[in-house]
């Protein structure tokens, strides 16, 4: 099962041999058993697989936030392995983004603050225009104002997704972003997605279970027990749903 | 339940401890001021009933009043009274004795002064079975003139042995020299409580304590089968009425009552710092349950909603408060040992020694630290345990459990009353002199109700404080936002630092005031050149001596000494002061209003203008002034004059009157005035060297003098500022223990915080700028309130001599600041607990 071959140049993310296990001895659980995988720059990939399939580690292993086991992270050309907290810390800040299921906002700012609560902590502040394409993408131009208490799940994942996208990072990942929400909101979430993929050529890699959801990304990778069990270049709805069957059955 | 309440303290124990230590600081104080007050109180009572052994009835003048500064300054009477009374039927014995004022100087000259007992100089009893515990440890006792027996504390700390020459210097006369005959013991104890003692045989103690012929007291033992108080009527019946007999039970239950009362201001005092201490925790406590009840929310509703009843949750709460408080009383116990010993070292560096003896633990002191920690911690976790009750079953449903509070109609209104009443009453009291009773409500409207607003102070003192914080970056923002995210929260975190920084500005007020006073008062009043003392603070004087021999110095053209002593006036216990009436204004303005002090006479007396006002008195008037040694004396009316500062007495008689009525014959003070055109440093000169014999006095300008004042203010603001810190300290404490329990709230935030790029660094930066701002309102509010109490407090005690009102500036701020940056140091743990939060919480978390 070998991923499309790609230039080091043209790619943004891969591991190599990834492996994470939980816990020790006989009651480890492998929940990735070496995983190889590239993300090229500008491509929009999912990822999909059955619940504990290990996704969100290899999520959180690609994005510096948990560490592997054996194996290696690469960002662009950056190994991650071995860097220390503050390091990683900075790559988050400065190359990465996030939009994670649920809580991506600090209660106590406004939608404003909390997009450009990356660049803040830089000590930076945002390019106007660009804040301003942004926050027009996600069409939260008149929400600015509002703490998250105050605006709807929808929005808040809105807000999430600019603030990822403010500091024009490397990758985007997102964690089954529209995962709580109705399929209204969860299609306005797509929609951006897919137009900051295709207009500002944003690499983002997402978690999800939803095969239509699947269905707006380039690629779509599938894990099974820790590994790859299979890779597709748009296999549009109906692939993707086969594919989930035959992972199912 | 009760299981889920221990489950939950289980889970805490860290939080436990911390929470209890706060209230166990306040419970040691109560326990260590009543372990040490019992133990010096046994001790005391073994001492004299030691001292009274074999004695069973002793007589003595009859003090016309008694009162702690009276005790045993009986009139003496002729030697002549010792036989009568051995001629009572059914006296085996009885020996009349001495006491009277010696001071030793060690080897060097420099005089033996012991902080704040006396210098006894006494007779040695003959009749060894009436000397009690007092018996040679080394050598003998004293014969003849030349010879003196000494106590062994003295004897092993100033190096004196049997054979050993050693100067003494009486009220009167330069020092005499001795040869010590032994060293004595009282019992098991080294000395009296403190008091240094030399011993003479009673030819030589009437020589050198100038009774010549007369005894203060006799002892008196009784022949087998006569009871002490058989006896003691037998020998009153041949008394003269200025005499008494008392048995040796009631001379022994007079010292200890003397002691005890001696030591009731301390304990007062001491009592006072732990109930600041107290009310402090209490804040902690209140604050802490309110927290934990408040992330407990979803869980309580839950509990209701699978039908724990109301009770029940209460119950729960409280459990939690009684397993604190009941660890608070046992910590407070623990610790209040040490702080007696504490307390111990703190009295003997001002000078009051205790004697050691076992630590007396008694019941009440258990039960007293039972019922402050039980009580004080049940009391302050009451409001918040009843709210968890209130929290609705639906609560468990919600997203958040806990919304965004406002702070009650009730407590507003509250609040603003009481400012609105105390505001005044302070502007009132600081307006004018001795206004306390306006003091008094007015700081006690002010505080009350200053901590009932302190919430809808928090967000704009927030807002205000908190902006240049915000302007050092994102952590400085975030920092700004959480102080200010829940007012009732940071304003009872707050609270608790602003009480004790208010009280120790509030004494720094006083404290500056007071030497402001000082100054003032030689600068007005005063027209010497120079102000005579004891060396020590604590002497009882110079000897009568030093005023005569610097009347012969042509450098000094006026020379006035000055003395003191009590007296009641109207059932009333006050001081009157002693002078010559001829020189008395050439050193000093008390602003005589009426009658004049030169001409005032032997049988008349001066009175301050208020207090003939207050008792109606004219020009002319016979008032009748009670003496504790010669009783009520009927005086002419004089004069009045204003101005008491100086004086510190509100009566004023002469010198002569003064030797009539008391038998002691030291000056308290001496002035001295340089002749016409003598510079003040030669006269300072000539008198330091004619005074070179007298080691225990000092001569000191007005300068010095005025120093000499500050630094004794000082030390006691330096002592009082100890023991309030620790009010601060458990307030530290509170900020250390609200910031834990808000990062355990945030660790989802903190997790999102980092996953998005907030380096540790950040992410401690951001508690510490959270705690600082926490502590800077507190700062705030009780360097503020800390001024306002201090000055009405300063300006409450015009008639207690603080004529002036400084209010300083930079103690103040210096305090503040440091209370703010203690800040720093209450968030290091906080802020790296909150650092070390795991990134993926936040993402994987519920
Ligand atoms: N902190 C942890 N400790 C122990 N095991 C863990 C931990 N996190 C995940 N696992 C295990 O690792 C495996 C992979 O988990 P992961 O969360 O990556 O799955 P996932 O594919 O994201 O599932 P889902 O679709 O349910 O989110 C699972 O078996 C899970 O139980
Ligand atoms: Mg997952």
């Amino acid at each position: 099962m070998s991923p499309p071959s790609t230039t080091l140049l043209t790619t943004a993310a891969r591991a190599v041999n990834a492996t994470k296990l939980y816990g020790q001895g006989d009651s480890a659980v492998r929940a990735l058993d070496g995983v190889s995988v590239e993300f090229a720059r500008g491509a929009f990939t999912a990822i999909m697989g059955p619940s504990g399939s290990g996704k969100s580690t290899l999520l959180h292993c690609l994005a510096g936030l948990d560490t592997l086991t054996s194996g290696e992270v690469y960002i662009a050309d950056t190994p991650i392995s071995g860097m220390s907290d503050n390091d990683l810390t900075l790559l988050r800040r400065d190359r990465l983004g996030f939009v994670f299921q649920t809580y991506n906002l600090v209660p106590t700012l406004t939608a404003a603050e909390n997009i450009e609560l990356p660049l803040r902590l830089a000590g930076r502040r945002a390019d106007p225009a660009w804040f301003e394409t942004v926050v027009g993408a996600v069409g939260l131009a008149r929400r600015l104002r509002h703490t998250p208490a105050e605006l709807s799940g929808g929005q808040q994942q809105r807000v999430a997704a600019a603030r990822a996208l403010i500091t024009r990072p490397e990758i985007l990942f997102a964690d089954e972003p529209t995962g709580a929400l109705d399929s209204r909101s969860g299609a306005e979430l797509l929609a951006f997605l897919r137009r900051a993929a295709d207009e500002f050529g944003q690499t983002i890699v997402m978690v999800t279970h939803d095969p239509l959801a699947a269905a707006r990304a380039d690629r779509v990778v599938f894990l099974a027990d820790g590994r790859i069990v299979d890779d597709m270049i748009r296999p549009g709805a109906d692939g993707i749903l086969d594919a989930m069957k035959k992972l199912g059955g | 339940m009760l299981r889920v309440a221990l489950k939950g303290l289980a889970a805490r124990k860290l939080r436990l401890v911390l929470t209890a230590i706060s209230i166990a600081l306040g419970v040691s104080f109560v326990t260590g001021t009543f372990v040490l007050g019992d133990t010096m109180t046994a001790t005391f009572d073994k001492m004299y009933s030691d001292l009274g052994q074999g004695t069973d009835v002793t007589v003595r003048g009859r003090p016309a009043f008694t009162d702690t500064t009276t005790l045993g300054s009986g009139r003496a009477m002729p030697e002549a009274v010792v036989d009568t009374v051995r001629k009572v039927p059914g006296v085996a014995a009885a020996e009349g004795g001495l006491t009277g004022y010696a001071l030793m100087l060690d080897k060097s000259g420099t005089p033996i002064q012991p902080g704040g007992a006396p210098t006894l100089g006494v007779s040695y009893a003959q009749d060894r079975g009436l000397a009690g515990a007092i018996a040679p440890r080394a050598g003998r006792g004293p014969s003849g003139p030349g010879e003196t027996a000494i106590d062994a504390a003295t004897a092993r700390k100033y190096g004196f042995a049997p054979g050993d020459r050693i100067r003494i210097v009486f009220e009167s006369g330069k020092p005499a020299e001795f040869t010590v005959a032994g060293v004595l013991g009282f019992g098991d104890a080294d000395n009296l409580a403190g008091a240094t003692l030399a011993a003479f045989d009673l030819r030589t103690a009437q020589t050198v304590l100038r009774m010549e012929g007369k005894v203060d007291e006799i002892s008196v033992r009784a022949s087998d089968g006569i009871s002490p108080d058989e006896l003691r009527t037998r020998v009153a019946a041949v008394l003269p009425a200025d005499l008494e007999a008392v048995t040796s039970a009631t001379v022994a239950g007079e010292a200890s009552k003397a002691v005890r009362d001696g030591l009731g201001f301390f304990t007062t005092a001491f009592l006072g710092f732990a109930g600041v201490s107290l009310l402090v925790g209490a804040f902690l406590i209140w604050n802490t349950f309110s927290i934990l009840v408040a992330q407990r929310g979803r869980e309580h509703a839950l509990l209701r909603a699978i039908g724990a009843r109301r009770r029940q949750l209460l119950g729960s709460v409280l459990t939690e408060a009684v397993a604190i408080g009941l660890l608070a009383s046992a910590l407070g116990l623990g610790l209040g040992l040490l702080v007696a010993g504490a307390l111990r070292g703190l009295l003997a560096s001002v000078g009051i020694d205790v004697p050691t003896t076992t630590i007396e633990l008694q019941p009440r002191t258990v039960v007293a630290a039972l019922v402050v920690g039980l009580g004080v911690t049940l009391a302050a976790a009451l409001v918040p345990a009843w709210k968890a009750t209130r929290i609705p079953p639906i609560a468990a449903l919600r997203e958040s459990a806990a919304p965004a509070r406002t702070l009650p109609k009730g407590r507003i209104i509250a609040g603003g009353v009481l400012l609105v009443a105390g505001l005044p009453a302070l502007a009132w009291a600081v307006a004018g002199p001795s206004r306390g009773g306006a003091a008094a409500i007015g700081s006690l409207a002010t505080f009350l109700g200053l901590i009932l607003l302190a919430p809808a102070l928090v967000r704009p003192l927030v807002a205000v404080l908190g902006a240049p914080v915000a302007r050092l970056g994102m952590a400085g923002a975030l920092a700004r936002q959480n102080a200010g995210r829940a007012p009732r929260r940071t304003a009872s975190t707050a609270t608790a630092l602003m009480i004790g920084l208010a009280v120790v500005v509030a004494m720094t007020v006083v404290a500056t005031s007071m030497k402001a006073s000082v100054a003032d008062v030689m600068e007005r009043a005063n027209r010497a050149d120079l102000i005579l003392k004891a060396s020590s603070q604590l002497a009882a004087g110079i000897p009568a001596d030093a005023a005569d021999e610097l009347r012969g110095l042509p450098e000094a053209g006026v020379v006035s000494p000055m003395r003191y002593g009590r007296i009641q006036v109207a059932g009333k216990t006050t001081s009157v002061a002693a002078v010559d009436p001829r020189t008395a204004e050439q050193v000093a303005d008390i602003g005589v209003s009426s009658g004049s002090l030169p001409k005032l006479a032997d049988g008349e007396v001066m009175v301050a203008a208020d207090e003939a006002k207050t008792h109606g008195w004219r020009l002319g008037d016979e008032v009748t002034l009670r003496f504790p040694q010669t009783g009520d004396q009927v005086m002419r009316l004089a004069g009045t004059y204003t101005d008491t500062t100086l004086l510190g007495a509100g009566y004023l008689v002469t010198l002569a009157a003064h030797e009539a009525n008391f038998s002691g014959r030291l000056d308290a003070v001496v002035l001295v005035r340089a002749a016409e055109g003598v510079p003040a440093d030669d006269l300072k000169r000539s008198v330091r060297a004619a005074l070179a014999g007298y080691p225990n006095v000092a001569v000191q300008d007005t300068d010095e003098f005025n120093a000499a004042q500050s630094a004794t203010v000082d030390q006691l603001l330096g002592l009082v500022n100890v023991l309030l810190g620790l009010a601060v300290l458990i307030a530290l404490l509170g900020v250390v223990n609200t910031l834990a329990l808000s990062v355990l709230e945030r660790t989802r935030e903190l997790g999102l915080l980092r996953a998005v790029g907030m380096t540790r660094r950040q992410v401690r930066a951001c508690v510490r700028w959270e705690a600082v701002l926490v502590a800077a309102i507190g700062s705030v509010l009780g360097t503020v309130l800390g001024l306002a109490l201090g000055t009405a407090a300063a300006r409450a005690l015009a008639d207690e001599g603080i004529t002036v009102l400084q209010v300083p500036v930079a103690l103040p701020l210096v305090y503040a600041v440091a209370a703010a940056a203690a800040g720093v140091l209450a968030a290091i743990t906080p802020a790296r607990k909150a650092a070390k939060v795991d990134v993926l919480r936040a993402v994987v978390a519920e």
